[in-house]
């Protein structure tokens, strides 16, 4: 090789060999999956409001009650929703910014502009060889590309750290309350409209076939309505609590967010959070 | 007295919604030894108690913003700093660019170049200026 050839391979050899190459890819995949995830919050269409009205409609059905304008008590519903809204705004705001922020857009730099003008004939007598200036502008683009990386790395890091306490605390606590708290409103739900069939049934004000069969039909597709909702929340809750303990492994392995052992073990609980994503997806009509 | 927390308060709604079903089975049961008055009236408790362990439940999702309220301020002053982070590094590619420019005066002036420095110079402050667009 002549050392018109070698010097330039030198130098890339020496950047990359003396500054690791970043990889954020692991944050930034984790974030997106997640902040994805998160978002299917709003694809539940069920709030605490909704559950309030239909009550509220529910109980005028039951005693055969007209109004002009039906007067549903329910400021206690709209701010259990507000709760979920906070929670599902700052969780989601978080995995937004850190998958941002691991963006590699975001310190990747052209650097075509910089060859160009090494090789361009205005330099006049400056010729410098096409191969060297390659050399020149991707070292150039390693060392500055090292710095902002280094600099986002070590952010990500203290982001990571000082997120994950209270991180796991709100995912904890938003998956309750899907689980327990809106989940547990269908139960009630369910209640009700069995209480509803079953008086039907017991005052035998269904006469014909035809109306028991309605009826019973009827009863059938409200309760398979309200378990594919039940089916989404404990989705979109199993897919908190994936993000909850991907986050702890990112937490775990801060230090060495490169590392290919942390890597696959993200990825394996991306890989469940994006399982749960298309799991849930399917339920949506 | 100590604050019911959410946890209590969803056992309270759960205690009320086994009890609602109870009274329901129980009604269903009886249902020929009931008179229509103690069945209507049943069936009105029955009902009262459903909604009372429904209106439990909302509040005890208002009880867990207690709860968690230091969490949350904790991951939205974060999320803030994240936020301030991205518009540093997004400003960096002026000085980068600037960089860029320097690497290319530094080669004219080792080439002891007067024509390259001249233009490097030049590019240079456009890149800090800003092109004219």
């Amino acid at each position: 090789m002549t050392k018109k050839y070698w010097f330039p391979i030198f130098l890339i050899g020496l950047s990359c060999g003396l500054i690791s190459c970043v990889n954020l890819k692991t944050v930034r995949d984790f974030s997106e999956t997640s902040h994805v995830s998160i978002q299917n919050f709003e694809q539940i269409d069920y709030t605490f409001l909704d559950h309030c009205l239909d009550r509220c409609e529910d109980e005028a059905i039951g005693k055969y009650e007209f109004n002009r304008v039906l007067e549903c008590p329910c400021e206690l519903y709209v701010e259990a929703d507000s709760v979920t809204q906070i929670m599902y705004q700052a969780i989601g705001g978080y995995f937004e910014g850190l998958g941002n922020l691991s963006q590699n857009e975001l310190t990747t730099y052209s650097t075509d502009a910089v060859v160009n003008s090494m090789t361009a004939q205005e330099l006049g007598p400056l010729a410098i060889d096409a191969n060297m200036a390659k050399a020149y502008s991707t070292l150039s683009n390693i060392l500055l590309r090292s710095a902002t990386d280094f600099y986002r790395r070590r952010k990500i890091a203290g982001y990571i750290t000082e997120a994950n306490e209270p991180l796991q605390v709100l995912l904890s606590a938003f998956q309750g309350i899907i689980r327990t708290n809106l989940k547990g409103e269908l139960r009630f739900k369910k209640e009700r409209m069995y209480t509803y069939y079953m008086d039907m049934k017991m005052n035998n004000t269904l006469q014909s076939d035809y109306e028991k069969g309605k009826a019973t039909g009827d009863y059938y597709r409200v309760l398979e309505e309200i378990q594919t909702k039940e089916k989404q929340m404990d989705l979109f809750a199993e897919a908190l609590n994936a993000i909850a303990k991907g986050h702890q492994v990112l937490y775990d392995g801060r230090d060495k967010l490169s590392d290919k052992d942390l890597t696959k073990a993200i990825n394996g609980n991306s890989a469940q959070v994006k399982r749960l994503l298309s799991e849930f997806n399917k339920l949506n009509p | 007295m100590a604050n019911l927390t959410s946890e209590q308060a969803n056992q309270l709604s759960d205690d009320f919604f086994y009890l609602a079903m109870a009274i329901g089975d129980f009604r269903y049961a009886n249902w020929e030894r009931l008179t229509l008055e103690e069945n209507k009236e049943l069936s009105e408790i029955q009902g009262a108690i459903l909604s009372c362990g429904e209106d439990i439940l909302a509040f005890s999702t208002t009880l867990v913003m207690d709860e968690v309220g230091e969490s949350l301020a904790k991951i939205r002053s974060i999320t803030g700093e994240i936020r301030g982070t991205i518009k540093g590094l997004k400003s960096i590619q002026k000085g980068l660019d600037a960089a860029s420019t320097i690497l290319i005066l530094g080669v004219a002036i080792l080439k002891r170049d007067p024509m390259g420095i001249g233009n490097s110079i030049k590019d240079l402050f456009m890149v800090w200026k800003g092109s004219p667009e």
